[in-house]
């Protein structure tokens, strides 16, 4: 008995460790770093990544460890404790939101009723690193993209939780919940996007994009205005894994698209035994792919918006849209449910 | 208003790709004022000139603007003539005048590249370059060179242009035309191009006036002036074309009237190319020339180019002047990065706007201050004051009678 239990600890651990856990994302964030690259270049009409790797696919892997081996410098003025430990926050706080997803299953390795709003409150936090970040190391340019930043969050951030939630209306009619769970198995047979939460995944794209800060969103990171904006002092390994949180991050978000509003791995669990993790996992990386492109197509597509235009059109189209949605999926979709049951 | 930091904005930033400082003031995220500081990229241009021969300058003055070299090259070789006070054979004029406007067509696509790069939108930057490449392939086809052409020389123009490579161009003209035709739509329509670029960097016909705005930059603010047509050389006198002004003196207009000029470029080629008589493309002028002074002057794509020479009747020059179009147009950018009642200038607006003059620092840095670095005192010497006190026992630099 005793050695059973040793035995589920260790394959948690590896699960968590592993697949589908740290090491996984990994992989995915710098795969799908790559993936945007390419697909970015081939949009502009260039080539991309080319020299590393087949088709440069360990290009993201070759700049990660260039940017490793570095040299790293602190500014004199860094308070610097919170400069020093913003980038391995970002990168353990980005892999502890992906645990939840549901990659090889309908459960992610960490799961329980209400994580939907963890999960939005690790978004918000992760906003509240690059504040910090770009605060602590007392230079301009970050300090301006730290003010960006945060006056971004407060035009994504409702428009965000809010298509977040909308996605748990599909779970209204099997006795609702606030868990991922719970929303992967509402689209057993029906996805979300399919229904009322076509707007509900749109909103999530642009909120998502705005997260992530790329283009028309990069604006606490806008090249051209304020050089790296919050990133600007940073170098060496502390750039390295704020890179590296950046691309788990966007598998993360990628993902949880899928998750929330594709079906995840459905209809992967389907498959009996192993076989069903495996299909799962396949189709989960195929549509946070297909989530990818959609992102990696508004960014080509655009300008870069000043943060003045961010705000008022999150405020004036995104918040209005979100709530109308919110309402959409959780008032209007369950009566016609109820009604077309009756 | 207590909480002004100042932001540099270079010598060193990645929206400047060449040396320039503007401190910019900035009240949270409103830029209140801006301050210019030039002379990081000053090359000692004019001075070397002064050790070569009039012909050996020609390339320098290519060297002086890795975009717009042919400009200076035939501005410093229409000075030359105009103290030598030789007529050209007309063919040459022509064939300077399809250069010209070659080198304005490349120089305006590369500029609403940058543009676009400024504002964040790196696809069209990326596809502008890549139809760009088109112009440089007819233009390395015609001159051999793809950036310094050494097109002109003094007396005309080293190279022809042959039948077959002429109706190239006519057929490569036809076919830019439409991608021309094309930004257009694009930078019309598309919307985030028109949020970042309406009313920003705003130049009122007033202040470009008084600001003495060259080229587009002042076009844009619908003033029409462009030295082709207002005082004709090379082949200018005979083909037509259209002074494109815009008034709603913003970046939109900018690159609206570069776009319109592209157009137009198209088609003073294809004229010059009809138009163009037989006969030699070079005069033998003498290598050493007369005392005397000659200026000469084009619109360079970024706007009027000066080229002033004087010479001592030997094969140099005894003094070669540069007044290239940025430092005509530097002085607008302060007032367009100055916030003013209803008009806004934001942090963000201050790539694209200072870009929107399309500087070229390394032609314009040849301005020298006199600083007393210990006490911080600045002053300005006059040509005559310098002579009196270095130049006394430098006989090769004596100016004859």
């Amino acid at each position: 008995m005793e050695g059973e239990a040793v035995i589920q600890e260790l394959i948690d651990v590896l699960r968590t460790l592993l697949f589908p856990g740290f090491l996984f994302f990994v992989i995915l964030g710098l795969f799908f770093e790559w993936i945007d690259r390419k697909f970015y270049a081939k949009l502009q009409n260039r080539v991309g990544p080319l020299y590393t790797g087949p088709w440069g696919l360990l290009q993201p892997l070759a700049d990660f460890v260039k940017l490793m081996a570095k040299e790293d410098i602190v500014p004199e003025g860094a308070i610097k404790p919170i400069f020093s430990s913003v980038p391995v926050f970002a990168l353990a706080l980005s892999l502890f939101a992906a645990l939840f997803l549901p990659v090889c299953g309908p459960q992610g390795i960490v799961s329980f009723p209400g994580d939907v709003i963890v999960l939005a409150v690790v978004l918000t936090l992760l906003v509240i690193l690059v504040f910090l970040g770009g605060l602590s190391p007392a230079s301009r340019y970050p300090e301006v993209g730290a003010e960006r930043s945060v006056l971004q969050l407060l035009g994504y951030e409702i428009p965000l939780v809010a298509s977040i939630l909308g996605a748990t209306a599909m779970t209204v009619g099997l006795g609702g919940s606030l868990s991922i769970e719970g929303i992967v198995n509402a689209q057993r047979d029906w996805w979300s996007i399919l229904g009322f939460q076509a707007l509900g995944f749109a909103i999530f794209l642009l909120a998502a994009q705005a997260e992530l800060e790329r283009v028309p969103f990069d604006i606490p990171e806008a090249e051209t205005e304020i050089v790296a904006g919050w990133t600007t002092e940073y170098s060496g390994k502390k750039l390295a894994l704020l890179r590296l949180a950046r691309d788990v991050e966007l598998a993360f978000l990628c993902g949880l698209g899928a998750t929330l509003f594709l079906g995840g791995p459905w209809p992967g669990p389907l498959v009996p035994g192993l076989g069903g993790a495996i299909v799962s996992t396949i189709i989960f990386v195929i549509k946070s792919i297909v989530v990818l492109l959609l992102l990696t197509v508004i960014r080509a597509a655009m300008s870069r918006l000043r943060i003045d235009q961010m705000v008022n059109f999150a405020w004036k189209y995104l918040v209005p849209l979100s709530i109308f949605q919110l309402l959409l999926a959780v008032v209007v979709a369950p009566l016609m449910i109820h009604l077309l049951t009756l | 208003m207590s909480n002004i930091v100042d932001v540099p904005v270079g010598p060193q930033h990645p929206a400047l790709k060449e040396p320039l400082n503007i401190t910019c003031y900035v009240d949270g995220e409103q830029v209140v004022g801006a301050k210019l500081r030039i002379g990081y990229n000053h090359r000692g241009i004019e001075k070397a000139g002064e050790y070569q021969t009039f012909i050996q300058n020609l390339y320098i003055a290519e060297r002086i603007c890795g975009i717009c070299g042919i400009v200076h090259a035939f501005d410093l070789a229409q000075a030359t003539e105009h103290i030598i006070g030789k007529e050209i054979p007309r063919r040459a004029d022509y064939l300077r005048t399809i250069g010209l406007e070659l080198n304005r067509i490349h120089s305006h696509l590369l500029w609403l590249g940058v543009a676009a790069h400024e504002i964040g939108f790196d696809t069209l930057f990326m596809y502008v370059w890549r139809d760009r490449e088109v112009v440089m392939d007819v233009i390395e086809d015609f001159t051999g060179n793809r950036v310094t052409y050494a097109l002109v020389t003094i007396g005309g123009v080293r190279r022809d242009l042959p039948q077959e490579k002429a109706e190239k161009m006519l057929r490569v003209m036809d076919a830019l035309e439409e991608t021309v035709k094309k930004y257009k739509e694009m930078c019309l329509n598309e919307k985030t191009i028109r949020m970042r670029c309406d009313g920003v960097g705003v130049l009122r016909k007033e202040d470009a006036i008084a600001l003495c705005a060259v080229g587009p930059t002042i076009r844009a603010s619908g003033v029409p002036f462009d030295i082709r047509a207002d005082d004709p050389h090379a082949a200018y006198d005979e083909i037509p074309f259209k002074v494109v002004t815009y008034d709603t003196c913003d970046v939109t207009a900018r690159i609206l009237v570069r776009i319109d000029e592209t157009l137009e470029s198209i088609n003073i080629v294809r004229e010059a190319i009809k138009k163009m008589p037989s006969g030699p493309i070079r005069a033998r002028l003498p290598r050493a020339v007369p005392v005397g002074e000659g200026v000469g002057r084009t619109e360079a794509p970024r706007g009027e180019v000066i080229h002033y020479v004087r010479s001592n009747g030997t094969d140099r020059p005894f003094r070669w002047k540069v007044r290239a179009p940025t430092l005509a147009n530097l002085l607008s950018i302060p007032v367009m990065l100055t916030s003013k009642g209803d008009y806004v200038v934001y942090i963000a607006d201050v790539p694209i706007t200072f870009a929107s003059i399309d500087p070229c620092l390394s032609c314009t840095d040849r301005a020298v201050k006199f600083v007393d670095v210990s006490s911080g005192k600045s002053w300005v010497w006059t040509f005559s004051q310098i002579k009196r006190m270095y130049w006394k026992d430098k006989p090769c630099w004596r100016e004859r009678p």
